[in-house]
């Protein structure tokens, strides 16, 4: 979801936790940080490459 | 996303139609792909077709399961030139629509979405992110009025499920965005306020905690507007009580702790920054090698105006932080030491935060952020009286 605001200033140090809090994993197999070895991936299973941008704050 | 979705077992089966990057966008190594992307706002979601690096669709901000297999759903029929299931005319209008949008192009991407509502059959299962999506791309390009109009267009035919709540606080923001005299201003305000009260009330909305946070920020942002501090007040007692009751309900620390920078603005907002001190001493103990813990907490002392507190948790946050959040932690400790009178280290801290700012590569590097602390630095007080 995507808003406006002018409130807050706070939440300019954002909305997601980093590793390594304890938590449940993911279901699907993310390649962290590796652009390179993803795009030789996809090309060689011939499937798409879905992008999570995120930061951890 | 990472704590609530991507753990959700209905998406096992997607597992092998994709390969999955994730990028964080604060670590120098993706400073290249993050300028490729041309990132607005995170997080941001995209889907690239290898064979030439293209982006066929991208989706900025969080995502309830079903919506994220709508997007895979769609972005798997667009790669390698497809087209979307459906095959109207709206249909081919909205996968033109993402492909600009995938550019990156949001002055194209705008009217291509509109062209794409306007086409829209009855029922049209993609109607919901259509209107979404312009809403999005005519906020960037800062055409509020068009976004008002259109909002107010598709509230009435988009039904009451989450798009409905995503379309009326992005119709209020854009509201509250045009000038103070523009024609109608008031009453779309007042429009739009009562539909996102109405999904707040609402129990049974499938939407996520921290997009109903949202909602509650939309309603404090209509209320300071209004300049009416009562009822923002109020808002923010009501937003407060939520969000704690989330966080009492999380499964795991990383779930409770999404709600941190939410809760911590809460407190602020109400007056009691004090509440966030024992919620962010147990983030930082549950996530030790984390910045956001320390650098919240300097935050809620400086609120408190505790400052060598403020200090100490800055000093702990500025040892584990990388990449630009640096500046934001840096802009808190220039603030705390403007707040305890002591102007020689606030300038130190400017300094330091342009030689940082400069030191980042293209992608991170960003020349408005460096003139802009460049401008605050001839603005501060002497270092020496």
């Amino acid at each position: 979801m995507r808003f406006h605001s002018g409130v807050l200033i706070a939440l300019a140090l954002g909305t997601l936790a980093a590793a390594p809090a304890p938590h449940k994993k993911s279901v699907l197999p993310f390649i962290a940080d590796d652009y390179a070895k993803a795009l030789q991936e996809a090309r060689a299973r011939k499937v798409p490459i879905f992008i999570e941008a995120w930061a951890p704050w | 996303m990472k704590a609530y979705v991507f753990t959700d077992q209905a998406l096992a089966s997607e597992a092998g139609r994709f390969v999955w990057l994730e990028i964080d966008t604060e670590k120098a190594k993706n400073a290249a792909i993050r300028k490729r992307l041309n990132i607005a706002a995170l997080p941001t979601f995209f889907v690239m077709d290898p064979a030439d690096e293209k982006i066929v669709m991208r989706v900025v901000g969080g995502m309830n399961v079903a919506q994220l297999q709508k997007m895979l759903d769609d972005g798997h029929a667009l790669t390698g030139g497809g087209t979307l299931a459906g095959g109207s005319p709206a249909d081919a209008a909205l996968a033109k629509a993402e492909r600009l949008n995938g550019e990156g192009d949001d002055a194209a991407a705008a009217p291509a979405y509109l062209e794409a509502v306007r086409l829209a059959p009855p029922n049209w299962p993609s109607y919901g992110r259509a209107v979404e999506s312009a809403l999005w791309t005519l906020s960037q390009i800062d055409s509020n009025a068009r976004a008002v109009a259109l909002a107010k267009e598709a509230l009435p035919r988009i039904g009451t499920g989450v798009s409905s709540a995503n379309v009326a606080a992005s119709g209020l923001g854009s509201a509250l965005a045009l000038p103070e005299e523009a024609p109608g201003r008031a009453a779309d305000v007042a429009m739009f306020e009562k539909k996102v009260r109405a999904v707040l009330d609402d129990p049974t909305m499938p939407l996520a905690g921290d997009d109903r946070s949202g909602l509650y920020i939309s309603l404090l942002d209509a209320r300071q507007d209004a300049k009416d501090s009562v009822g923002a007040h109020q808002v923010a007692e009501q937003w407060s009580k939520f969000l704690d009751g989330e966080a009492a309900k999380a499964p795991t620390p990383q779930a409770r702790m999404v709600y941190d920078p939410h809760r911590l603005s809460a407190y602020i907002e109400i007056g009691h920054p004090e509440k966030a001190i024992p919620m962010l001493e147990q983030s930082q103990k549950d996530a030790p090698e984390d910045y956001n813990p320390p650098a919240r907490l300097a935050l809620a002392y400086k609120a408190m105006k505790k400052w060598p507190e403020a200090i100490a948790a800055s000093d702990r946050a500025l040892s584990m932080v990388y990449g630009p959040r640096t500046l934001t932690v840096l802009n808190a400790r220039t603030d705390i030491y403007l707040g305890m009178g002591d102007p020689a280290n606030a300038r130190k801290t400017v300094e330091k935060m342009i030689a940082t700012a400069e030191s980042f590569p293209p992608g991170q590097r960003n020349e408005r952020t460096i003139e802009s602390l460049k401008k605050k630095l001839a603005g501060m007080p002497p270092a020496t009286p």
